[in-house]
């Protein structure tokens, strides 16, 4: 019998990407690993990306981490399923995340499994994002979003969202906008009318990580063949050794709002005045500063550079922690020593 | 069909005594010179409660789409494919512990037909206290069906009927610190209010066919002893109603109040039974000691109910969510409750599985008497939608995903029966609530943790 919970836990994260780019698998894993540490817990992650792929790959990755994560709901260590779009753009597949889904180990099997095989496996979003806050403490839990608006749109037209939204979520970190010059960025191109919606309508403070923040910092390869090596498989090595050719260093966006969204005290990055940010009809982003907004954004601090960077491959690449569950996962990975064959490349 | 000029009023009772007995849908209710089309043929809704969910590998079928072979639970369910539609993947997320530690089986049943958790009302007994000493007042949330017996329930005798079989306790803690109105109510009338249900036999045929409160003590006192029919006291309505009939309403009239005399003459039986056997049960008197029997006689008269249209809505909660009852009649004696913590153990599961077996058995007994029941343009069946479901899955592991849910009847032609719909995980029950709200003609826009309607639910 699971004990009534009566300490605040860390706080709950909710990740929602478009898995567009090895940063976004990285910053999976960056929260992961930060779930290790017992800093935050990875509540619920979702796709906004309509790709069955994508969700799957979700999944192995927190299969992968599955003796360290506490997206547990209920008790015996069930995490609820991954969230996934069934419409909008971005339907294509991208090698970082369908190359780890076919390589294969020795035996011939899937080196990374997955109980996902149909849209069924998966979960409505707003349904999972819901629920996930229901098992929330009040004021303790962060939302990342690395993509469009469009997942967090449909919570927030579901019945009493934002009343949840309000006493639950602590604060939103969105991965778009722009504030500075230039063009609208890809992640609120992709649904601006959601956009627009999220900026107006949400009913707490966001944080926005603007495209400007894009690229400041870069992943470095070395780290790939370096730090992880501990496994003989690994789901976000093999992402990104599938999302360039090696050696190369992903410009990184996503880990930004992830490191911020659980470290947001730490000084990593600074932080615009408060503000009110529009979305326009062409998907540029407005800043409009006011003491009483509720927006900031987030400004890149080339002081902190190597700190962010340190902090990045350390964390992402750290082994996760065994906890004790009273029942193992099923098709949990067991982290085995064995000869693991890389998919051929067509 | 004689055609009068004058139809019968759809309410028409038949009354004596302080006591009204309702009719079934008549031929001679058709109003004059409408060329067969009944009034109304209403939708009927009614949502079967089991406790400790099932064993799914004997619940899920392998397959989606039309229903073909049924697995070992359902197959009593068989000669009903084309009536009925099987749901996966629903979720009753208020069910889970979220913030609250033990007590699935209060949450499971105390927000089945809200969608919310309710609120712990003492601390959680299993670590202590079992006194039963309420520190907080019940909270939990407005029922799917009350919904729609707020929005319909003015056109029937009753709004909605509460019907159960086992335990109507409202105080004291039943489940890791959740009080027993959780535990012991389907149906709640608001946050604050559950509607406890009837369990005696007796008292829901008072209710139904006349207000005992109704009788002068004498009368009451005259019919005991001399055990008349409660059809006795309206002996006079009914002759006048047999001149105003053609044939078919007077056969169909004759059949209806044999059935409703048959009933009346198995309780009393019972209450002869229970006074000779078992006159020392926790049991209200004239309740049968035999779950078949007495989930038949309360089923009998829902379908009674459902017939002359005395209410449209009811909620059935077959047994306590967290029942220990033992079913010596076959063959297992053992508590409910205790076999479905199995830890694998086979034995114990095909205990349960024979538990889940004759619920399912006792239920489709039910259903063919209400395929039986022949309305203007098809059975009462067809005008139903039954919702026979649990609060919980996997009784061993307290799972509140991928509910066993299973809807009977045709609500009218609004449900597209005949298959297996299996919904993408997650998703909230409440959403094949809001669906049925429809079919009842009750429209809203929200209700519960759904997020919208359940998808190709209806033809």
């Amino acid at each position: 019998m699971q004990p009534r919970i009566t300490e605040k836990p860390s706080l709950g994260i909710i990740f929602d990407s478009a898995l567009s780019r090895v940063d976004d698998a990285l910053a999976m894993a960056l929260l992961y690993g930060l779930d290790g540490k017992k800093e935050e817990r990875l509540v619920s992650v979702s796709i906004s990306r309509p790709n069955l792929k994508a969700a799957i790959y979700s999944d192995i990755v927190g299969r992968f981490y599955a003796g360290a994560v506490s997206g547990a709901i209920g008790f015996n260590g069930r995490a609820l399923p991954v969230g996934l779009a069934l419409s909008g753009s971005m339907k294509e597949d991208r090698p970082f995340f369908t190359e780890p889904l076919a390589k294969v180990g020795a035996d011939g099997k899937p080196a990374y499994p997955s109980d996902i095989k149909h849209d069924l496996d998966t979960a409505e979003v707003a349904a999972v994002t819901r629920n996930a806050l229901t098992a929330q403490w009040d004021d303790n839990t962060t939302i990342v979003v690395s993509g469009p608006a469009s997942n967090l749109a449909k919570v927030l037209a579901t019945g009493g969202a934002k009343d949840w939204i309000q006493r639950k979520v602590k604060s939103l970190v969105f991965t778009g906008g722009r504030f500075a010059e230039g063009p609208a960025d890809e992640n609120i191109k992709a649904d601006i009318e959601s956009a627009k919606r999220l900026f107006a309508e949400w009913p707490g403070s966001i944080v926005a990580c603007g495209a400007e923040m894009d690229g400041v910092i870069a992943y470095p390869a070395a780290s790939i063949e370096k730090d992880y090596a501990w496994s003989p498989a690994h789901p976000v090595a093999d992402a990104y050794r599938a999302g360039g050719a090696m050696p190369w260093d992903a410009p990184l966006w996503a880990m930004n709002s992830a490191l911020y969204a659980v470290r947001p005290k730490e000084g990593y990055f600074k932080m615009s005045e408060p503000g009110t940010i529009s979305v326009l009809d062409d998907g540029r982003t407005r800043f409009t500063p006011s003491a009483n907004g509720r927006h900031r954004y987030l400004i890149f601090d080339p002081a902190q550079k190597e700190r962010i960077l340190k902090a990045y491959t350390e964390i992402a690449s750290a082994k996760p922690v065994e906890k004790p569950q009273r029942v193992p996962r099923p098709n949990q990975v067991v982290l085995k020593p064995a000869e693991v064959k890389q998919p051929e490349k067509q | 069909m004689i055609v009068t000029q004058k139809a019968l009023a759809r309410r028409t009772f038949l009354r004596g005594m302080g006591l009204s007995v309702g009719l079934p849908l008549l031929d001679s209710m058709v109003p004059a010179l409408s060329f067969g089309k009944t009034p109304e043929t209403p939708v009927r809704m009614a949502f079967v409660y089991v406790p400790i969910g099932a064993i799914m590998e004997h619940w899920n079928p392998t397959y989606t789409g039309a229903l073909g072979e049924l697995p070992r639970i359902l197959k009593p369910m068989e000669p009903f494919r084309k009536e009925m539609l099987l749901l996966g993947n629903l979720t009753h997320n208020g069910g889970r512990a979220l913030l609250d530690g033990g007590g699935d089986h209060a949450r499971a049943t105390g927000g089945y037909l809200s969608g919310v958790q309710p609120k712990k009302t003492a601390e959680d007994s299993s670590y202590g206290d079992r006194s039963g000493g309420n520190t907080a007042a019940i909270k939990a949330g407005i029922t799917a069906d009350q919904v729609v017996a707020n929005k319909i329930g003015g056109k029937t005798r009753f709004a909605s009927l509460e019907v159960g079989l086992e335990d109507a306790q409202q105080a004291g803690n039943c489940d890791s610190g959740y009080s027993c109105s959780y535990t012991n109510n389907l149906a709640w009338k608001s946050a604050t209010q559950p509607l406890p249900p009837i369990l005696e036999p007796r008292a829901l045929f008072e209710r139904m066919f006349g207000d005992s409160a109704g009788l002068s003590p004498e009368a009451r006192d005259r019919r005991d002893l001399y055990r008349r029919s409660i059809l006795d006291f309206v002996v006079e309505d009914s002759k006048k109603l047999q001149t105003k009939v053609g044939p078919s309403d007077r056969r169909k009239l004759d059949q209806y109040l044999t059935s409703v005399r048959e009933v009346e003459q198995r309780i009393q039986q019972n209450e002869k039974d229970s006074r000779q056997i078992d006159p020392g049960m926790e049991k209200p008197g004239g309740t049968p000691g035999n779950f078949a029997e007495h989930f038949k006689l309360m089923s009998d008269m829902i379908t009674i109910a459902f017939q002359a249209d005395l209410t449209r809505t009811v909620t059935f909660i077959v047994g306590r969510e967290g029942s220990n009852r033992t079913y010596r009649e076959i063959g297992v004696p053992e508590g409910h409750h205790n076999l479905t913590h199995h830890r694998n153990n086979p034995e114990m599961i095909e205990r349960v599985a024979q538990i889940n077996c004759y619920h399912m058995r006792t239920f489709a007994a039910w259903m063919e008497k209400m395929k039986a029941a022949k309305e203007a343009d098809g059975t009462l069946l067809d005008n139903s939608m039954i919702v026979y479901g649990s609060g919980i899955a996997d009784g061993n592991r307290h799972t509140h995903e991928d509910l066993p849910t299973m809807i009977v009847g045709k609500a009218g032609g609004f449900l597209k029966s005949g298959r297996r719909i299996v919904y993408r995980r997650e998703t909230p029950i409440c959403n094949l609530y809001l669906s049925m709200m429809e079919g009842m003609g009750v429209h809203e826009e929200h209700f519960g943790d759904a997020t919208g309607h359940l998808s190709e639910l209806t033809a």
